[in-house]
């Protein structure tokens, strides 16, 4: 009995992580990778499981390596992120060669669905309140333009510690509503700006890479959510007033990538 | 004592055993135990000692100690142990660095603790008794819930061993509470991100 299961555990790829995504329920799936609800102990705190699965159009030994900095990378972003007071999820778990980052569960709801346009074609098709963002954003108990100032800080905090991004959109950040356990004594705010996935970040300093990573940001919001230029600028208003001096150079360079668009030209 | 299960770990592996000792009452004879089953011909002398014994004054959290164990157990299910056993491991992941001799130094008892951390991760053929039995032979203190564990930790330390004091993080933490959240947060990621750093 006890060699015919080894001998089953060494026909799986990995008996743990295997079990571990069985155990698990899907929250999502992508081209990349499917999230995951799971617990590391029974009866613990949930936690969000990421599973950068193999991708079968890929040479395995490419395919292994890829993930594995792959996971590596975004766990030390959010690690770097943390450090410099970023509102990021917290890194729980690492299974590198099996593509699998747990990280800590945000309660709340993604900008996304928070803003006007956010939830069309989504599931979300069951009653009136749902299509009314208004009453979605009273019953957190804030003002659409305290929501896009909570967005400039962090982006001004991410980009002052030479984070960028890569993939800022509306479904990338949460507000996360903290439970009175998690607020700190004395403090009335109990609400947090939580920015997401950082699967596509990198480390960089350049003024034209923060432009960049705004200018992604600012066409997200053009493409979800209607009427979306006064939103964006107050954004902008508040990252400008938390980033300082810097803010001169970043601003001349989002002029010039609004004219000319994402990539460089390389001609001239 | 608690004691923890780990979904999806192998049968070997998917239980671990903690209890929180204070007024320990052997530390330096303890110490001198372990050396001397490192040596010692007889298995029964290194099954007497096998646990990891743990630094309460360094662990920020009952999540702190769980992630360490989780990713010790994980490199041990996959042979990747960069230590000899899964208990010293524990102490390998939750040193930042990669030097296992200033891990077990930290991380591990000395000869002046008076609070310990004694810690087995095995199977669930062995009943939670029989190991707390086995503990109360090699430590001799008091067992107390883990809940006094908050109590008994130094931030000073834990923030100096892991490079934080000049960290914008904490110099912008609104009172003490805030901080040591934020301090937890960043100790628990530096252990489940063990394996990927550098």
């Amino acid at each position: 009995m006890q060699t015919s299961s080894f001998a089953s555990k060494l026909n799986m790829a990995s008996p743990l992580s295997h079990t571990l995504l069985q155990s698990s329920s899907l929250v999502a799936q992508g081209a990349e990778a499917r999230v995951y609800k799971s617990s590391l102990t029974i009866g613990g705190p949930p936690f969000l499981l990421k599973h950068r699965f193999n991708k079968q159009y890929r040479h395995p030994s490419l395919d292994a390596s890829l993930t594995r900095s792959r996971v590596a990378g975004e766990a030390r972003a959010l690690l770097k992120c943390l450090r410099s007071g970023v509102n990021v999820p917290g890194v729980r778990f690492v299974d590198a060669s099996e593509g699998i980052l747990g990280i800590e569960w945000i309660d709340g709801l993604s900008v996304r669905r928070l803003l006007p346009g956010g939830t069309e074609d989504e599931e979300d098709l069951d009653g009136e309140s749902i299509h009314d963002p208004q009453a979605k954003l009273s019953a957190h108990g804030i003002s659409v333009g305290n929501l896009m100032s909570l967005i400039g800080i962090e982006l001004a905090k991410m980009h002052a510690a030479d984070i960028i991004h890569g993939d800022l959109t509306t479904s990338n950040m949460m507000l996360r509503h903290l439970t009175k356990f998690q607020v700190p004594v004395g403090s009335s705010d109990s609400l947090q700006l939580v920015l997401i996935d950082f699967g596509l970040s990198y480390h960089s300093a350049l003024v034209e890479d923060k432009a960049v990573d705004l200018y992604v940001l600012e066409r997200a919001f053009a493409s979800t959510h209607p009427e979306s230029e006064p939103l964006f600028a107050s954004v902008l208003q508040a990252y400008a007033d938390r980033l300082g001096k810097e803010w001169s150079g970043v601003k001349r360079r989002l002029d010039d990538v609004r004219l000319r668009g994402r990539k460089r030209s390389m001609v001239g | 004592m608690e004691t923890y299960t780990f979904n999806a770990y192998p049968d070997h592996l998917n239980t671990a055993h903690v209890a929180l000792f204070h007024n320990l009452k052997n530390a330096a004879a303890l110490r001198a135990q372990i050396r001397a089953a490192a040596t010692s011909p007889d298995e029964a002398d290194r099954d007497a000692v096998n646990f990891a014994f743990v630094e309460p004054r360094l662990i920020t959290s009952r999540l702190h100690l769980q992630t360490a164990i989780a990713q010790a157990s994980l490199a041990a299910a996959q042979g990747n142990l960069r230590t000899k056993t899964v208990h010293s491991e524990i102490l390998w992941a939750l040193n930042p660095t990669n030097n296992i001799t200033e891990a077990l130094r930290r991380y591990g008892n000395s000869d002046t603790s008076t609070t310990l951390l004694v810690v087995r991760v095995g199977g669930m053929d062995v009943p939670a008794e029989t190991v707390l039995k086995q503990m109360n032979e090699v430590a001799i203190g008091d067992v107390q819930p883990l809940d006094t564990l908050e109590a008994l930790t130094d931030w000073s330390s834990v923030k100096k061993y892991h490079k934080l004091n000049n960290e914008v993080a904490i110099k912008t933490a609104r009172d003490v509470n805030h901080e040591h959240q934020i301090v937890d947060n960043i100790v628990v990621t530096s252990v489940a991100m063990k394996s990927v750093v550098s």
